[in-house]
């Protein structure tokens, strides 16, 4: 295809994104591994502690408290594929005005984690929507204190996850649908298959890459979870650390607490996480690349 | 005749009651994920008078106002928020798509030494969350970059995004070989058969990755607010979360404070829709 003598012009097509990828994304990984070795205050210099921190960390109950929500969030992930499946075959079809409904269920998907966490903040606050709703049926009598009930924090931003996420993942599953040859459905009909049966065994066979793609994807903005919570819990991450995860405990040992020694060994425990889940995913992925 | 003009009939009413119950099915659930968004515009309207909290709730507003809206304007310089924002977002995605479009083309195309390494290294990075590099990023920008504050130290750490170079590289290796080919064979050097045949033919990836990055860049939320602090060097999502600070009880403000940021970015989404689905679905076929 081309000449064996050494070439210039790939590097340089290649130099700025590796130089830029080197100074924001590689340096950093390795200098947090540096950090979480020391104690550091990011204003005086850092000091070597060996593996001081990791031990810490592991002797620390908030850290456990943010590693299990942040597991317990991984929940959203399969009731996320789920919904965004059930979505998508619901908006396949041909219906007058199909795609403005389809580009409603995208709203939440642009509209950014702020203002989204803000505006749920306002429906579960005492005195928000949902309260006066449930006040006026008659269901409950006093207004609930949602978000300051350590038990309902993690639920509602898990649920505002799911709420925000499902059309989004939707237009993945709806192409994925798209894609599956009609006549597959015919054969199935052919056989007896009711709706019902038709999508488990055609529908969802075939989306098998998608929904690879989205277990990845959603898995790992899962373990990312930050702004739902700093904005639900008002940036205190709940009472009683309700509401804290592992990206949630990182920023506030760094930030605001200013350890970031510290901080840096919660990032390498997380990173290892990180690495383990993608793994598992990539066996995942390969798995249903091999059965086609 | 008759007879099946009648099933006809039938079939056609049929039909229309299964596309009536399609039709509540999709409006219930459209109700459910705009609702949130609604009911602060609703909110950001409401007069003194009009009641915040009330059994039942108060849905349309008996004396509506913008009054909520010049009182967060008063307080906050939420224009030059939102130039801010323009700012970020067009010089992040406009050098974002080049410098993945660049990079991409070698990767795609071309045979050199170190073309796995180099790949399996970006690969490699996409699985780091970016919340991870914040404590040296941080650091860099204080000691090293001194742009602590500034808005290029929300852009420069996000131009180069591995996701996009793998989005750009699937899009080349779509394209046969045999037109590269003819183009060098003429005489065309790589910038030109990158320039002129490459990009014109990918550009649907190119406009799909600088809206999916438009968005990113748009909300993105904790680099910015660890950056900036002056009161008119804020993004809008983190203007908003300084204005919520400053109008912790005045839900009317906040509401008009969201409703204010959101209105654009869905304008936005209206607009290129069409390219963003396009893209997006595109995007995981690769």
């Amino acid at each position: 295809m081309t000449t064996r003598r050494f070439r210039l012009i790939p590097y340089v097509f290649l130099l700025p994104a590796v130089a830029l990828i080197g100074v924001f994304v590689v340096y950093p990984i390795l200098a947090v591994v540096y950090y979480s070795l020391t104690d550091y205050d990011i204003v005086r210099p850092p000091v070597w502690v060996g593996l001081d921190n990791f031990a810490r960390v592991f002797a620390d109950k908030t850290f456990w408290l943010a590693l299990t929500h942040s597991i317990v969030y991984l929940l959203v992930t399969p009731i996320l594929i789920v919904l965004s499946i059930g979505l998508a075959i619901v908006v396949n079809r041909k219906l007058r005005g199909i795609q403005i409904y389809r580009a409603l269920y995208f709203v939440p998907a642009v509209s950014g984690s702020i203002a989204i966490g803000l505006s749920w903040r306002w429906l579960f606050d005492r005195n928000g929507f949902i309260n006066g709703v449930l006040q006026s049926w008659g269901v409950i009598h006093d207004p609930i204190q949602w978000l300051s009930t350590p038990a309902l924090v993690l639920p509602i931003a898990m649920l505002l996850t799911i709420w925000a996420g499902v059309g989004f993942y939707s237009v993945i599953f709806l192409a994925g649908l798209q894609n599956i040859p009609e006549e597959l459905y015919d054969a199935a009909r052919i056989d007896g298959c009711t709706d019902l049966q038709k999508h488990w065994h055609v529908s969802l066979p075939g989306l098998r890459p998608q929904i690879a793609f989205v277990a990845v994807i959603s898995s790992l903005a899962a373990l990312k979870v930050f702004d739902e919570i700093y904005i639900l819990t008002g940036k205190t991450g709940g009472i009683l650390d309700s509401g804290v995860t592992m990206v949630f405990y990182l920023w506030k040992q760094a930030f605001v607490l200013q350890h970031a020694g510290y901080a840096a060994a919660i990032a390498i425990i997380l990173l290892a996480i990180t690495l383990v889940f993608s793994i598992v995913n990539v066996r995942l992925l390969d798995r249903g690349d091999g059965d086609q | 005749m008759a007879t099946t003009r009648e099933a006809r009939g039938r079939r056609r009413a049929r039909r229309l009651v299964a596309n009536a119950g399609w039709y509540t099915i999709l409006t219930f659930l459209a109700a459910i994920t705009v609702f949130p968004f609604l009911w602060m515009m609703l909110t950001s309207i409401k007069g003194a008078a009009d009641p915040l909290t009330s059994v039942p709730p108060q849905f349309i507003p008996a004396h509506p106002t913008l009054d909520n809206y010049e009182r967060v304007l008063t307080l906050l310089p939420v224009p030059t928020y939102f130039q801010n924002s323009i700012v970020v977002a067009i010089l992040s995605t406009g050098l974002n798509v080049l410098v993945s479009a660049m990079a991409a083309y070698p990767l795609a195309k071309m045979r050199f030494r170190g073309r796995e390494a180099i790949f399996y290294l970006l690969l490699a990075t996409l699985i780091v969350p970016a919340q991870l590099t914040y404590i040296p990023s941080f650091i860099l920008a204080v000691n090293t970059f001194h742009y602590y504050d500034t808005l290029a130290a929300v852009i420069l750490p996000s131009i180069a995004s591995a996701f996009n170079i793998f989005l750009m590289r699937q899009a080349y290796r779509g394209i046969p070989n045999d037109l590269i080919d003819a183009a060098r064979v003429d005489g065309a050097g790589e910038w030109r058969v990158w320039w002129q045949i490459l990009l014109p033919v990918v550009r649907p990836s190119l406009a799909a990755v600088a809206i999916f990055t438009f968005v990113t860049s748009w909300n993105d939320f904790l680099w910015p607010s660890l950056m900036l602090h002056n009161p008119q060097g804020l993004t809008l999502p983190v203007g908003l979360v300084a204005l919520q600070g400053q109008f912790v009880s005045d839900f009317r403000a906040t509401a008009a404070g969201v409703t204010m940021t959101v209105i654009p970015i869905l304008l936005f989404f209206v607009v290129v829709q069409r390219w963003f689905v396009r893209g997006l679905t595109g995007a995981v076929k690769g």
